[in-house]
């Protein structure tokens, strides 16, 4: 069964930008956690923060600028606080492909859910329709700001 | 929610064989699927076992021989929560291009 999604958008910006967006600090809290505390590097374990939706512990894997920025965290359970790797996580990876018109191919995959146990998925999918209309209504603002 | 229960039962390429073949028929026996697989009934039964535990097939006896059927709701739910995930992240990453198009114009 299916243990992996992968999405996959076009964005007319450059690498550095997009990669600025997701592998910044300061950029990243922009579009989607409200807040990060603690160092957002690799081997090390910030918090994103949701605002009333809790808080969910990530653990950085990797950070090649402009390429690729890995993640690994406790989906949709965002009241996780702990090290992540003790604990069956799931494995978030952003790559970033220039295209040939001056656009960028990023691809999202998130994978070992069927390595999550039975109360954890429950958990996550209580949550999920939650986060849903968390990350609509924050586009929605964003969108009004421009 | 059983949706880890599901994709552990799922994530063995003879039991997906079976759910497969079972998709197509609706529903078969003990002795079909073991035929058409290519194991023994011993092996067919302690396959589907894994299977009739996660509920995604029942079995069902009828006289002499042991009828197995496909339960689609089950699968419904395992696909449902992955679908779900999906969207929160297009949705998320059409945050982040209308971020990083916006700042474009800086």
């Amino acid at each position: 069964m299916q243990n992996t999604i992968e999405r996959e958008i076009t964005m007319k910006a450059s690498k550095e930008r997009i990669y600025e967006a997701i592998a910044n600090p300061e950029y990243v809290t922009q579009w989607f956690p409200e807040t990060l505390e603690g160092s957002y590097t690799v081997g090390e374990q910030p918090i994103f923060g949701f605002g009333d939706h809790g808080k969910n512990q990530i653990c950085v894997i990797a950070a090649q600028p402009h390429e690729y920025f890995a993640y690994r965290w406790v989906p949709g359970a965002s009241n996780f606080l702990g090290d992540v790797l003790t604990v069956p996580n799931t494995l978030i990876e952003f790559r970033i492909a220039e295209l040939a018109d001056g656009t960028c191919k990023v691809t999202l995959t998130e994978s070992g859910f069927a390595d999550l146990p039975t109360e954890l998925m429950e958990a996550a999918y209580k949550q999920n329709s939650g986060g849903w209309d968390f990350m609509l209504d924050r586009l929605e603002k964003y969108i009004e700001t421009v | 929610m059983i949706e880890a229960t599901i994709y552990k039962a799922l994530g063995d390429p003879i039991r997906l064989e079976i759910v497969k073949r079972l998709s197509i028929t609706s529903t078969s026996t003990i002795g079909d699927i073991s035929t058409d697989l290519g194991i023994s009934r011993q092996g067919a039964r302690k396959q589907l076992q894994v299977l009739v535990n996660a509920n995604v097939v029942h079995l069902m006896q009828k006289g002499r021989q042991t009828h197995v059927i496909l339960d689609t709701k089950t699968l419904q739910i395992a696909s449902s929560f992955i679908s779900q995930l999906e969207r929160q992240w297009d949705n998320r990453l059409e945050a982040l291009k209308d971020f990083v198009e916006e700042s474009n114009s800086d």
